[in-house]
């Protein structure tokens, strides 16, 4: 493990979850390196996004990746 | 003479107290005498075996644009909703010049899903300042209105095409009060802002440019005048969403005025969210601080259709793959027999009965109307197809724009949501009427606080649930002589039955101007509505009275 993984947030799980405007929405449950955990939603289109830069296919497949994985497939 | 006599009743008049048997008379609009009433009446109602409450209050709405055509808000009153805030989430339609309203349009259509000749043809625009939008509106209400100004319009009028591109000046801000002060002169309850929304280009709306100085020096305004400051937060992180509360508690306790947010949601996803969020405005509020969080009564449902992908097919790879693909691409995949059939197969042995069995059609696109409200499952049976096969049959024989319902998704367990809703610092409203037009319906959400959280949970008893929605919301916003029933308030009134009120199925209407869709709920035992007075709704059916007026 590099040092830049090692500093960096795991996704650990994903779930569907109700948006507000009635869209289902992304949530994903991030490990921080301290251990601490944290949710982040995300609509569909940068769920898809997420999925899409993890070469996830389904939702359990996202489990394991690496939060960075997100903001730089966003940059593309 | 009295007006009206409503006789009988079990008044539960908006304080908590024990509801008592009693008559209530009405004259010249106000409320004369709640007890023994003996007299001639012009109109006598028996309201024996109801409930008599003052009219609720829903302090979250979108009804802007819909007032300039339909003063009833509709079908609000119908759910013995008698006074509505609209201009909330940092848009109003007032100020605006006209140079603006196509850029402030598309923000409303953003927000609300309404078709455009909503704002073409439906009303002329005959204002640009607050005044005279009030003066609008005012020609035609059949409901009380209590209009916050929105951040976003105010920062338009004074800073043009730059409202959404930098920050504000120190003449500029000094501009935006004096913008904001002469609204609240002209009749508005508050200020509003966001730091979520978008227009309709996906650009953050005005407000969000706003530093924290900007939004400071209109919290001063608002302390002249003691007047409600609303925001959205990041609702979706609650770090963020605590550092907001925190920010209202600063802006409350310095400018000596309420703060109010939303939504605030529960869901089994993030469980911590609403309990975390509800800590802190307790801390806040043992400071004096002033931070009231609303939160929805109704659960939150997932709509969607194949026309666009949606993160309800996450966990099925094969849905996800053809979904992904563009539209004329994804046609011909689901009409291709082979990946059909492992579409099918994606969902399970049993042809995705449990995972899609329960979805609703909708209705109101191009589904047959027949089908609006029968689930997939009943579909399937009927056409003999599996529910998965059926939901890929009938999306292509109405070119993809079927709607489907996946109910209480989130927002959806009582257990838990019920003692926030009693939460003495929890603020009931949120409901967003008169927004998400296309997507669900925003009415009834009163309807549901007594039939899911008084008679099926007890998580409020009937008391606590009117008070909530009365009283409550009059103190927290500022609306005198409303939410009680008492002689010398107004006679803003509903009589309801305590055992069967609730909020009526989801359906399609076309009541939009250009025949436009929104989804609707009737209302369930609201037997009679007062506003100021005059019946505006009676035996499931409104009248003519116009008798609303501004709340200023």
């Amino acid at each position: 493990m590099n040092a830049r993984a090692a500093s960096e947030a795991v996704i650990v799980d994903a779930v569907i979850g109700a948006g507000h405007d009635g869209a289902a929405e992304l949530v994903l449950t991030l490990r921080y390196e301290n251990g601490a955990t944290a949710p982040v939603v995300l609509d569909a289109d940068i769920g898809f996004s997420l999925m899409r830069v993890c070469g996830a296919s389904s939702l359990a497949e996202l489990a394991g990746h690496s939060w960075r994985n997100l903001l730089e497939g966003l940059e593309e | 003479m009295i007006d009206v006599l409503i006789r009988n009743g079990l008044v539960v008049d908006g304080s908590g107290q024990p509801g008592f048997l009693a008559d209530v008379a009405v004259e010249a609009g106000r409320i004369t005498a709640v007890g023994r009433v003996d007299g001639p009446a012009r109109r006598t109602i028996d309201a024996k075996g109801r409930v008599v409450a003052p009219g609720f209050i829903d302090p979250h709405t979108h009804f802007d644009v819909q007032l300039l055509w339909d003063g009833g808000a509709r079908p609000s009153i119908s759910h013995g909703v008698t006074s509505i805030v609209p201009g909330n989430c940092s848009l109003s339609l007032a100020p605006l010049r006209a140079a603006d309203r196509e850029a402030v349009v598309g923000m409303f259509q953003q927000i609300e899903e309404m078709p455009p000749e909503a704002f073409t043809t439906a009303f002329d625009w005959t204002w640009e300042d607050f005044a005279g939008y009030r003066a609008a509106i005012e020609r035609n209400l059949a409901i009380n209105v209590a209009p916050l100004v929105g951040h976003s319009v105010i920062r338009q009028w004074v800073m043009g095409a730059d409202a959404q591109a930098r920050a504000a000046t120190a003449d500029e801000i000094a501009a935006m009060q004096a913008l904001l002060r002469e609204c609240l002169q002209a009749g508005a309850i508050g200020l509003s802002t966001s730091f979520v929304d978008v227009d309709a280009r996906g650009r953050p709306v005005p407000s969000r440019f706003a530093q924290f100085a900007e939004l400071d020096a209109l919290c001063a305004v608002l302390g002249e005048f003691g007047r409600m400051l609303q925001i959205v937060p990041e609702f979706y992180d609650t770090d963020i969403t605590i550092a907001r509360i925190d920010q209202l508690a600063e802006l409350s306790l310095r400018h000596d005025i309420p703060t109010t947010f939303s939504p605030v949601f529960d869901s089994a996803a993030t469980p911590d969210n609403a309990p975390r969020a509800l800590a802190r405005v307790e801390e806040q509020f043992a400071r004096g601080a002033r931070v009231w969080p609303q939160m929805q009564t109704r659960p939150i449902d997932i709509s969607f259709s194949l026309l666009r992908p949606s993160l309800f097919f996450a966990r099925l790879p094969n849905w996800i793959r053809v979904l992904r693909k563009p539209l004329a691409e994804r046609i011909a995949a689901l009409s291709d027999p082979e990946t059909a059939d492992k579409l099918v197969a994606d969902t399970g042995p049993d042809g995705g009965e449990r995972l899609m069995g329960g979805l609703i059609i909708r209705g109101g696109d191009a589904a047959p109307a027949e089908l609006a409200g029968k689930t997939l499952s009943e579909v399937a049976a009927a056409r003999g197809e599996a529910p998965a096969r059926a939901l890929i049959t009938l999306s292509l024989e109405h070119g993809l724009d079927v709607a489907m319902l996946a109910a209480s998704r989130g927002h959806d367990d009582t257990g838990r949501i019920g003692p926030m809703l009693a939460h003495p610092l929890v603020h009931i409203g949120a409901g967003d009427a008169g927004a998400h037009l296309a997507s669900f319906a925003t009415y009834g959400d009163t309807g549901y606080l007594f039939s899911e959280f008084v008679r099926k949970a007890g998580a409020l008893s009937l008391e606590q649930a009117v008070r909530k929605i009365t009283a409550d919301t009059a103190d927290i916003w500022g609306i005198k002589d409303r939410g009680r029933l008492q002689p010398g308030m107004a006679a803003d009134i509903v009589v309801f039955d305590p055992q069967t009120i609730a909020r009526g199925e989801e359906r399609p209407v076309f009541d939009m101007p250009g025949d436009g869709m929104r989804y609707v709920r009737d209302s369930i035992g609201v037997d009679t509505v007062l506003v100021n007075g005059e019946v505006a709704w009676a035996d499931g059916a409104y009248t003519d009275a116009k008798s609303g007026v501004v709340l200023a």
